[in-house]
């Protein structure tokens, strides 16, 4: 027969497990809470519930979990300075290298979002040649590639992109937008001839009036040598024929300048609002 | 001999539940966890925070740093009607009326003066007065005493900082847009050396120069349109060159308001106000 002790002593047990169990769930409950908010995209809610949870779990069990995902919500939240702070201590956080390869992603993704490009390149040589992540060189090209993008080198991303497979679908984007772009110091050198520049640069009207100016300046010089008024050709050629030359020159490697942003600055909304593929 | 094991097994127990199980939601949790986010300077979630368990707890001090949180957020308006919730015995009573004042002035310095005769303690009349001798630099007209601006000031860089900008307000080193236009009228570009452009004002002088020149040299040589168009060109460049001096000097003396709103505003900034400093977070 059972003694009443034993009873009295299996109950007791079964019931403080109960509550060790119960106790365990209010933590995780909590970090389900805030979890589920910020799938919500309740970013502000989700990080107030990490900040709670974080502030009463001494045992700092779900520290990376809670500043991996409050650094998510703040860059969402375009809060940039807040997610790298976050995301940084979620770093020293990481459990594994997986958790501690994708903390730093996320820091050059928002260096990257930032145009903190020299940042996110930086970050990335030193991921590229750290042992722990030689697996992830395609992931690492992935970023870099981004990071060329933001910088504005186009030729250089398609050549990153390039090298995780030659086919990839940002390498021929990117491709394509560096043979669209125009050169500036052509247009620049073409405007020796004032006009060819603009001509190159599809500025039609732009190109006829330089001409024109030039050419009435040109007129107004030569013939003033040619009448012999010297100081008249000398202070016409001088301050005025030049004047519109050398702004005929500047004129046309500004329009490449304008062109290239007008291009780029498509291409940045394309992959913005049409592209499928992660962004950062 | 099982009993004593038993009983060694079951005290981690006993003592695991009681450091792990949490209530988030008890109010003295919240107090904890608000506090965390004052201090933290999340004065938003702060707020949210503690007016949740406003009305549980029924704390002066929580009523306090609401009307604080929400100063520092620059909700006046809001920060203003919490002034209800702090009653008159309460020991914060003197430090929320004077954040209060804080208030009305930065939503509008000038508006502060009507609540010159609240009744106040001395140290709070000494702070409001240096706000209310602040709020005379934001009017266009100022004819004030030094020593009187200078009055409630009794720290020697906080004297030094009013003594400066009350000598920037009352003599501003303004340049003269009139003086400007007549200067570059006589001798073109020198309205613009006169505000210190001397890059613009010997270039003006030059084009000026040139295109009169051109135009004197042409009329000389009876080729009568070419002088036309220089003398058009010549007196285009003229008068530009007088607006832009007129122009040049307006801006610069917006440039000098400028500088003195922004000194202005670092010096209250810097001193909080005038803020006493609250041992909220030590």
């Amino acid at each position: 027969m059972i003694s009443v002790t034993k009873i009295l002593f299996t109950f007791i047990f079964i019931s403080l497990l109960a509550i060790t169990l119960y106790a365990q769930d209010s933590f995780e409950e909590q970090f389900n809470y805030a979890k589920k908010l910020y799938e919500e995209e309740n970013y502000f809610d989700a990080v107030t519930e990490f900040k709670r949870l974080l502030f009463f779990d001494g045992s700092n069990k779900y520290s990376f979990e809670c500043n991996y995902l409050m650094g998510l919500s703040y860059k969402y939240g375009r809060k940039f300075s807040d997610a790298l702070l976050h995301f940084s201590i979620a770093d020293v956080q990481a459990h594994t290298t997986e958790e501690d390869f994708a903390c730093r992603i996320e820091i050059i993704k928002i260096n990257i979002l930032r145009r903190t490009t020299y940042k996110a390149l930086a970050l990335l040589d030193s991921l590229a040649i750290d042992p722990k992540f030689k697996n992830k060189s395609d992931e690492i090209n992935y970023w870099r590639g981004w990071a060329y993008i933001f910088s504005d080198d186009w030729q250089k991303a398609a050549l990153t992109f390039s090298e995780i497979k030659s086919s990839h679908q940002l390498a021929v984007l990117c491709d394509s937008i560096n043979n669209d772009l125009y050169n500036p110091q052509l247009a620049k050198y073409l405007s020796i001839v004032p006009g060819a520049g603009q001509f190159y640069t599809g500025e039609y009207v732009s190109g006829l009036i330089s001409i024109g100016w030039n050419v009435l300046w040109g007129y107004l010089t030569i013939n003033a040598f040619i009448e012999d008024r010297i100081l008249d050709g000398v202070l016409i050629g001088s301050l005025l024929w030049w004047r519109f030359y050398s702004g005929n020159i500047q004129n046309a490697e500004k329009f490449a300048i304008e062109k290239n942003l007008e291009l780029t600055n498509s291409a940045l909304h394309y992959l913005q609002d049409k592209y499928n593929g992660r962004k950062p | 001999m099982r009993k004593l094991l038993a009983t060694l097994f079951l005290i981690p127990i006993i003592v695991l539940p009681q450091s792990t199980s949490f209530d988030f939601r008890l109010p003295k949790n919240i107090k904890k966890f608000a506090d965390h986010l004052f201090c933290e300077g999340d004065y938003l979630r702060a707020v949210e925070e503690y007016q949740s368990i406003q009305n549980i707890l029924q704390n002066d001090t929580i009523n306090f740093k609401i009307m604080f949180s929400y100063s520092n957020l620059g909700l006046y308006q809001i920060s203003n009607n919490s002034l209800q919730c702090i009653p008159g015995t309460s020991k914060f009573k003197c430090s929320a009326d004077y954040l209060y004042l804080v208030n009305k002035f930065r939503e509008d310095p000038k508006g502060l003066r009507v609540f010159h005769d609240m009744p106040l303690p001395p140290e709070i009349v000494e702070r409001r007065q240096k706000l209310i001798n602040i709020s005379y630099f934001y009017d266009a007209e100022f004819n004030f005493d030094k020593n009187y601006i200078l009055s409630p000031f009794n720290d020697e860089i906080d004297r030094q900082t009013v003594s400066l900008l009350y000598d920037l307000k009352t003599d501003p080193p303004y340049k003269s847009p009139a003086l400007a236009g007549i200067l570059s009228a006589v001798i073109p570009g020198s309205g613009k050396m006169y505000v210190g452009e001397w890059g613009d004002g010997i270039t003006s002088l030059l084009l000026t120069g040139l295109f009169a020149f051109l135009a004197y040299d042409n009329f000389n040589a009876d080729h009568t349109t070419r002088a036309w168009i220089f003398t058009g060109i010549g007196a285009f460049f003229y008068a530009g060159n007088i607006y832009g001096s007129i122009a040049s000097a307006q801006i610069f003396n917006a440039k000098i308001d400028f500088d003195f709103s922004n000194g202005l505003k670092l010096f209250l900034e810097q001193r909080n106000y005038f803020l006493p400093d609250y041992d909220f977070c030590n």
